[in-house]
Protein backbone atom coordinates (compact mmCIF):
# COMPACT_ATOMS: atom_id res chain seq x y z
CA UNK A 1 0.00 0.00 0.00
CA UNK A 2 2.59 2.46 1.15
CA UNK A 3 4.47 1.56 -2.73
CA UNK A 4 1.28 2.59 -4.27
CA UNK A 5 0.84 5.81 -2.31
CA UNK A 6 4.53 6.58 -2.76
CA UNK A 7 4.13 5.72 -6.40
CA UNK A 8 0.70 7.78 -6.81
CA UNK A 9 2.86 10.68 -5.26
CA UNK A 10 5.36 10.72 -7.52
CA UNK A 11 3.02 10.59 -10.49
CA UNK A 12 1.19 13.37 -9.39
CA UNK A 13 4.14 15.12 -8.67
CA UNK A 14 5.39 14.66 -12.52
CA UNK A 15 2.03 15.94 -13.61
CA UNK A 16 1.79 19.04 -11.68
CA UNK A 17 5.08 20.04 -12.68
CA UNK A 18 4.64 19.37 -16.19
CA UNK A 19 1.92 21.54 -16.21
CA UNK A 20 3.15 23.84 -14.54
CA UNK A 21 6.01 24.23 -17.51
CA UNK A 22 3.24 24.07 -19.81
CA UNK A 23 1.29 27.06 -17.78
CA UNK A 24 4.77 29.45 -18.14
CA UNK A 25 5.27 28.20 -21.66
CA UNK A 26 1.99 28.95 -22.98
CA UNK A 27 0.11 32.34 -23.49
CA UNK A 28 -2.69 33.06 -20.71
CA UNK A 29 -4.21 35.97 -22.08
CA UNK A 30 -7.72 36.28 -23.70
CA UNK A 31 -6.99 35.77 -27.67
CA UNK A 32 -9.77 35.98 -30.14
CA UNK A 33 -8.51 34.00 -32.72
CA UNK A 34 -11.08 34.52 -35.21
CA UNK A 35 -10.10 38.55 -34.89
CA UNK A 36 -10.18 39.99 -38.38
CA UNK A 37 -10.09 43.30 -40.33
CA UNK A 38 -10.90 43.17 -43.54
CA UNK A 39 -8.12 40.37 -45.02
CA UNK A 40 -5.95 40.59 -42.10
CA UNK A 41 -5.87 38.42 -39.29
CA UNK A 42 -5.20 40.86 -36.14
CA UNK A 43 -5.84 37.98 -33.51
CA UNK A 44 -2.41 38.46 -32.67
CA UNK A 45 -1.64 41.72 -32.65
CA UNK A 46 -2.50 44.67 -29.84
CA UNK A 47 -5.83 45.00 -28.26
CA UNK A 48 -7.87 46.91 -29.99
CA UNK A 49 -7.72 50.83 -29.19
CA UNK A 50 -10.41 53.39 -29.37
CA UNK A 51 -13.89 52.67 -29.78
CA UNK A 52 -14.17 48.79 -30.65
CA UNK A 53 -17.63 49.55 -32.26
CA UNK A 54 -16.04 52.31 -34.83
CA UNK A 55 -17.10 51.44 -38.55
CA UNK A 56 -13.13 52.15 -39.45
CA UNK A 57 -9.92 50.12 -38.06
CA UNK A 58 -6.58 51.48 -38.70
CA UNK A 59 -4.08 48.67 -38.60
CA UNK A 60 -0.51 49.49 -38.26
CA UNK A 61 2.31 47.19 -39.29
CA UNK A 62 5.51 48.65 -37.06
CA UNK A 63 8.75 47.67 -35.83
CA UNK A 64 9.86 49.03 -32.48
CA UNK A 65 13.51 50.16 -33.79
CA UNK A 66 12.14 51.96 -37.05
CA UNK A 67 13.14 55.86 -36.99
CA UNK A 68 10.16 55.99 -39.56
CA UNK A 69 7.37 54.53 -37.31
CA UNK A 70 8.94 56.52 -34.45
CA UNK A 71 8.51 59.79 -36.81
CA UNK A 72 4.76 58.43 -37.65
CA UNK A 73 4.35 58.11 -33.92
CA UNK A 74 5.20 61.69 -32.83
CA UNK A 75 4.11 63.77 -35.96
CA UNK A 76 1.61 62.07 -37.40
CA UNK A 77 -0.81 59.69 -35.08
CA UNK A 78 -1.62 62.20 -32.51
CA UNK A 79 -3.38 64.42 -35.24
CA UNK A 80 -5.00 61.00 -36.19
CA UNK A 81 -6.04 59.65 -32.51
CA UNK A 82 -7.66 63.67 -31.88
CA UNK A 83 -9.79 63.85 -34.87
CA UNK A 84 -10.85 59.99 -35.46
CA UNK A 85 -10.19 57.49 -32.82
CA UNK A 86 -10.74 59.72 -29.73
CA UNK A 87 -13.95 60.37 -31.25
CA UNK A 88 -15.04 57.13 -31.94
CA UNK A 89 -14.86 57.13 -35.20
CA UNK A 90 -11.89 54.79 -36.02
CA UNK A 91 -9.85 52.22 -34.18
CA UNK A 92 -6.52 51.11 -33.97
CA UNK A 93 -4.25 47.91 -33.97
CA UNK A 94 -0.85 47.33 -34.04
CA UNK A 95 0.72 44.29 -35.35
CA UNK A 96 4.47 43.68 -34.98
CA UNK A 97 6.64 43.60 -38.47
CA UNK A 98 10.05 42.65 -36.39
CA UNK A 99 12.36 42.65 -38.80
CA UNK A 100 15.35 45.66 -38.45
CA UNK A 101 17.47 44.20 -35.88
CA UNK A 102 18.03 41.43 -33.44
CA UNK A 103 16.58 43.77 -30.65
CA UNK A 104 12.99 44.60 -32.72
CA UNK A 105 11.44 40.96 -31.94
CA UNK A 106 12.63 40.82 -28.17
CA UNK A 107 11.06 44.33 -28.04
CA UNK A 108 8.05 43.01 -29.52
CA UNK A 109 7.73 40.23 -27.47
CA UNK A 110 8.27 42.52 -24.12
CA UNK A 111 5.25 44.55 -25.48
CA UNK A 112 3.05 41.53 -24.68
CA UNK A 113 4.59 40.94 -21.68
CA UNK A 114 3.54 44.40 -20.41
CA UNK A 115 -0.11 43.25 -21.94
CA UNK A 116 0.10 40.40 -19.27
CA UNK A 117 -0.05 43.07 -17.09
CA UNK A 118 -2.53 45.06 -18.39
CA UNK A 119 0.27 47.98 -19.80
CA UNK A 120 0.51 46.89 -23.24
CA UNK A 121 -0.10 50.05 -24.68
CA UNK A 122 1.75 52.03 -21.70
CA UNK A 123 4.95 49.46 -22.91
CA UNK A 124 4.10 50.37 -26.38
CA UNK A 125 4.42 54.04 -26.25
CA UNK A 126 7.34 53.81 -23.78
CA UNK A 127 9.56 51.92 -26.18
CA UNK A 128 8.57 54.85 -29.23
CA UNK A 129 9.25 57.81 -26.62
CA UNK A 130 12.39 56.25 -25.78
CA UNK A 131 13.22 55.04 -29.63
CA UNK A 132 17.36 56.03 -30.28
CA UNK A 133 18.50 56.52 -33.83
CA UNK A 134 21.09 53.64 -33.84
CA UNK A 135 19.13 49.99 -34.61
CA UNK A 136 21.05 47.51 -32.35
CA UNK A 137 23.01 49.98 -30.69
CA UNK A 138 21.65 48.57 -27.33
CA UNK A 139 18.44 51.03 -26.55
CA UNK A 140 16.11 47.67 -26.74
CA UNK A 141 18.23 44.79 -25.36
CA UNK A 142 16.84 42.63 -23.14
CA UNK A 143 18.18 44.94 -20.14
CA UNK A 144 16.39 47.99 -20.87
CA UNK A 145 13.10 45.95 -22.07
CA UNK A 146 12.97 44.96 -18.47
CA UNK A 147 14.27 48.41 -17.17
CA UNK A 148 11.51 49.88 -19.21
CA UNK A 149 8.93 47.74 -17.64
CA UNK A 150 10.33 48.54 -14.16
CA UNK A 151 9.66 52.38 -14.85
CA UNK A 152 6.28 51.22 -15.43
CA UNK A 153 6.26 49.41 -12.21
CA UNK A 154 5.19 45.97 -13.93
CA UNK A 155 5.87 42.83 -11.70
CA UNK A 156 9.61 42.26 -12.66
CA UNK A 157 9.54 38.58 -11.79
CA UNK A 158 6.66 37.73 -14.19
CA UNK A 159 8.09 39.94 -16.87
CA UNK A 160 11.48 38.63 -16.79
CA UNK A 161 9.91 35.24 -16.83
CA UNK A 162 7.59 36.11 -19.71
CA UNK A 163 11.06 37.81 -21.88
CA UNK A 164 13.49 35.38 -20.91
CA UNK A 165 11.19 32.02 -21.95
CA UNK A 166 10.74 33.46 -25.24
CA UNK A 167 7.19 33.17 -24.39
CA UNK A 168 5.58 35.85 -27.57
CA UNK A 169 7.92 34.54 -30.42
CA UNK A 170 5.68 32.22 -32.04
CA UNK A 171 2.63 35.27 -31.04
CA UNK A 172 5.45 37.89 -32.57
CA UNK A 173 6.34 35.48 -35.54
CA UNK A 174 2.73 35.10 -36.72
CA UNK A 175 2.31 38.59 -37.02
CA UNK A 176 5.71 39.28 -39.69
CA UNK A 177 4.23 36.54 -41.66
CA UNK A 178 0.68 38.24 -41.84
CA UNK A 179 2.53 41.30 -42.59
CA UNK A 180 4.46 39.94 -45.24
CA UNK A 181 1.21 37.62 -46.65
CA UNK A 182 -0.51 41.06 -47.31
CA UNK A 183 2.51 42.78 -48.92
CA UNK A 184 3.88 44.87 -46.08
CA UNK A 185 7.45 45.64 -47.08
CA UNK A 186 8.50 48.29 -44.78
CA UNK A 187 7.21 49.64 -42.03
CA UNK A 188 5.50 51.80 -40.91
CA UNK A 189 2.71 50.03 -43.10
CA UNK A 190 -0.92 50.71 -42.57
CA UNK A 191 -4.10 49.26 -44.02
CA UNK A 192 -7.06 51.13 -43.05
CA UNK A 193 -10.16 48.98 -43.20
CA UNK A 194 -13.66 50.14 -43.32
CA UNK A 195 -17.10 48.94 -44.31
CA UNK A 196 -17.07 48.63 -48.25
CA UNK A 197 -13.13 47.89 -48.22
CA UNK A 198 -9.43 48.26 -47.29
CA UNK A 199 -6.63 50.74 -48.55
CA UNK A 200 -2.78 49.96 -48.02
CA UNK A 201 -0.91 53.18 -46.74
CA UNK A 202 3.10 52.46 -47.38
CA UNK A 203 5.29 54.54 -44.84
CA UNK A 204 5.16 57.23 -42.58
CA UNK A 205 2.75 59.18 -44.63
CA UNK A 206 1.45 62.72 -43.44
CA UNK A 207 -1.75 63.27 -41.86
CA UNK A 208 -3.39 64.90 -44.95
CA UNK A 209 -3.24 61.34 -46.45
CA UNK A 210 -4.89 59.52 -43.48
CA UNK A 211 -7.34 62.31 -43.78
CA UNK A 212 -8.23 62.08 -46.99
CA UNK A 213 -8.43 58.17 -46.75
CA UNK A 214 -10.46 57.73 -43.38
CA UNK A 215 -12.74 60.78 -44.85
CA UNK A 216 -13.60 58.65 -48.31
CA UNK A 217 -14.57 55.80 -46.02
CA UNK A 218 -17.09 57.89 -43.46
CA UNK B 1 36.54 77.09 -63.47
CA UNK B 2 33.59 78.84 -64.94
CA UNK B 3 35.20 78.71 -68.24
CA UNK B 4 35.30 75.14 -67.82
CA UNK B 5 31.86 74.66 -67.15
CA UNK B 6 30.52 76.64 -69.87
CA UNK B 7 33.26 74.73 -71.96
CA UNK B 8 31.70 70.90 -70.88
CA UNK B 9 27.92 72.54 -70.78
CA UNK B 10 27.98 74.18 -73.92
CA UNK B 11 27.38 70.72 -75.40
CA UNK B 12 23.68 70.09 -75.37
CA UNK B 13 24.00 66.55 -74.53
CA UNK B 14 25.61 67.02 -71.47
CA UNK B 15 22.76 69.61 -70.27
CA UNK B 16 20.28 67.10 -70.72
CA UNK B 17 22.86 64.30 -69.03
CA UNK B 18 22.80 66.53 -66.51
CA UNK B 19 19.36 67.09 -65.95
CA UNK B 20 18.27 63.83 -66.30
CA UNK B 21 20.80 62.83 -63.68
CA UNK B 22 19.41 65.77 -61.03
CA UNK B 23 15.70 64.93 -61.44
CA UNK B 24 16.14 60.95 -61.87
CA UNK B 25 18.65 61.26 -58.87
CA UNK B 26 16.57 63.49 -56.75
CA UNK B 27 13.25 61.87 -57.02
CA UNK B 28 14.67 58.67 -56.53
CA UNK B 29 16.29 59.63 -53.56
CA UNK B 30 13.08 61.20 -51.82
CA UNK B 31 10.83 58.34 -52.21
CA UNK B 32 13.24 55.50 -51.28
CA UNK B 33 13.81 57.58 -48.33
CA UNK B 34 10.07 58.36 -48.14
CA UNK B 35 10.05 62.40 -48.66
CA UNK B 36 8.14 61.67 -51.76
CA UNK B 37 4.92 58.85 -51.63
CA UNK B 38 3.08 58.12 -54.76
CA UNK B 39 0.50 55.47 -53.24
CA UNK B 40 -2.67 56.08 -52.39
CA UNK B 41 -2.24 60.00 -53.47
CA UNK B 42 1.36 61.57 -54.95
CA UNK B 43 2.40 63.35 -51.94
CA UNK B 44 5.39 65.20 -50.34
CA UNK B 45 6.04 65.39 -46.99
CA UNK B 46 9.27 66.21 -44.51
CA UNK B 47 8.83 64.83 -41.28
CA UNK B 48 10.04 67.13 -38.18
CA UNK B 49 13.45 65.89 -37.37
CA UNK B 50 14.41 64.67 -40.82
CA UNK B 51 15.35 67.93 -42.76
CA UNK B 52 19.15 67.35 -42.67
CA UNK B 53 18.71 64.36 -44.72
CA UNK B 54 16.49 66.41 -47.21
CA UNK B 55 18.67 69.10 -48.21
CA UNK B 56 21.62 66.54 -48.43
CA UNK B 57 19.35 64.78 -51.34
CA UNK B 58 19.44 68.04 -52.84
CA UNK B 59 23.57 68.84 -52.85
CA UNK B 60 23.79 64.96 -53.35
CA UNK B 61 21.89 64.93 -56.75
CA UNK B 62 23.13 68.48 -57.75
CA UNK B 63 26.91 67.69 -57.46
CA UNK B 64 26.40 64.26 -58.92
CA UNK B 65 25.15 66.16 -61.70
CA UNK B 66 27.55 68.38 -62.23
CA UNK B 67 30.71 65.87 -61.87
CA UNK B 68 29.10 63.07 -63.77
CA UNK B 69 28.54 65.00 -66.97
CA UNK B 70 31.95 66.55 -66.51
CA UNK B 71 34.06 63.12 -66.47
CA UNK B 72 32.15 61.56 -69.20
CA UNK B 73 33.54 64.85 -71.29
CA UNK B 74 36.54 64.27 -70.39
CA UNK B 75 36.83 60.11 -71.52
CA UNK B 76 34.88 61.22 -74.79
CA UNK B 77 37.05 64.34 -75.15
CA UNK B 78 40.35 63.14 -74.47
CA UNK B 79 39.89 59.21 -75.14
CA UNK B 80 40.14 58.40 -71.28
CA UNK B 81 40.00 54.77 -69.37
CA UNK B 82 36.45 54.77 -68.38
CA UNK B 83 38.05 54.39 -65.03
CA UNK B 84 38.38 58.09 -64.72
CA UNK B 85 34.78 58.23 -64.25
CA UNK B 86 35.34 56.15 -61.09
CA UNK B 87 35.09 58.62 -58.45
CA UNK B 88 31.91 60.70 -59.57
CA UNK B 89 29.74 57.24 -59.52
CA UNK B 90 30.91 55.88 -56.44
CA UNK B 91 30.04 59.01 -54.44
CA UNK B 92 26.92 59.03 -55.97
CA UNK B 93 26.31 55.09 -55.49
CA UNK B 94 27.87 55.76 -51.66
CA UNK B 95 25.48 58.84 -51.14
CA UNK B 96 22.45 57.00 -52.52
CA UNK B 97 22.63 53.60 -50.96
CA UNK B 98 23.29 55.31 -47.49
CA UNK B 99 19.18 56.64 -47.12
CA UNK B 100 17.66 53.56 -49.07
CA UNK B 101 18.19 50.83 -46.74
CA UNK B 102 16.25 51.58 -43.75
CA UNK B 103 12.42 50.72 -42.93
CA UNK B 104 11.24 51.32 -46.62
CA UNK B 105 11.21 48.60 -49.15
CA UNK B 106 14.58 48.31 -50.37
CA UNK B 107 15.93 47.81 -46.43
CA UNK B 108 13.12 44.87 -46.29
CA UNK B 109 14.20 43.47 -49.35
CA UNK B 110 18.21 43.38 -48.31
CA UNK B 111 17.05 41.73 -45.13
CA UNK B 112 14.79 39.15 -46.59
CA UNK B 113 17.67 37.93 -48.95
CA UNK B 114 20.61 38.10 -47.03
CA UNK B 115 19.54 37.44 -43.47
CA UNK B 116 21.81 38.12 -40.41
CA UNK B 117 24.05 40.30 -42.68
CA UNK B 118 22.16 42.06 -44.61
CA UNK B 119 20.19 42.99 -41.60
CA UNK B 120 23.36 44.07 -39.87
CA UNK B 121 24.59 46.02 -43.42
CA UNK B 122 21.25 47.12 -43.42
CA UNK B 123 21.73 49.11 -39.74
CA UNK B 124 24.57 50.13 -40.30
CA UNK B 125 23.34 52.50 -44.00
CA UNK B 126 20.66 53.24 -41.49
CA UNK B 127 22.61 54.46 -38.53
CA UNK B 128 25.19 56.49 -40.29
CA UNK B 129 22.85 57.64 -43.00
CA UNK B 130 24.07 61.30 -42.43
CA UNK B 131 28.01 60.58 -42.27
CA UNK B 132 27.46 58.41 -45.18
CA UNK B 133 25.70 61.14 -47.59
CA UNK B 134 28.07 63.82 -45.99
CA UNK B 135 30.92 61.29 -46.60
CA UNK B 136 29.50 60.89 -50.42
CA UNK B 137 29.44 64.82 -50.99
CA UNK B 138 32.93 65.04 -49.56
CA UNK B 139 33.91 62.35 -52.48
CA UNK B 140 31.94 64.02 -55.03
CA UNK B 141 33.64 67.83 -53.93
CA UNK B 142 36.88 65.98 -54.35
CA UNK B 143 35.99 64.49 -57.49
CA UNK B 144 34.62 68.05 -58.66
CA UNK B 145 38.01 69.39 -57.97
CA UNK B 146 40.07 67.20 -59.74
CA UNK B 147 38.05 67.06 -62.99
CA UNK B 148 38.36 70.91 -63.25
CA UNK B 149 42.45 70.22 -62.06
CA UNK B 150 42.18 67.94 -65.03
CA UNK B 151 40.64 69.58 -67.51
CA UNK B 152 42.40 72.59 -67.22
CA UNK B 153 45.82 70.98 -67.75
CA UNK B 154 44.77 68.40 -70.15
CA UNK B 155 42.70 70.94 -72.68
CA UNK B 156 45.86 73.33 -71.80
CA UNK B 157 43.35 76.30 -70.80
CA UNK B 158 45.01 78.52 -68.86
CA UNK B 159 42.58 80.61 -66.84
Amino acid sequence: MKKILIFAGVVAAAIMSIAASLSTSSENIDLDMDRTHGTISTAMGSSILGSPIAPITIIEFGDYQCHQCYNWFHNTKPAIFENYVDTGRVNFIFVDMAFLGRDSPKAAQASYCAEDQGKYWEYHDLLYLSQEPQIDNGWANPERLKAFAFNLGLDMELFENCLDSGKYSKRVQFNIDEAKKHGINGTPGFFIVGPDGQQKISGAQPYSVFKLVLDSMI
Amino acid sequence: MAKIISLVFSNHYYVVASCSIFILMTLGLLIISEYVFLEPYVTGHVQQGTEIGFVLIFILSGLSSLVIPMNIYRIKSLNLSKRKVGGSVFGSFVGSIAGACSCGPIGFAVISTFGSVGATASAFLTNFEIPIRIGAIIILLITYYTTIRSLRIECKLNF
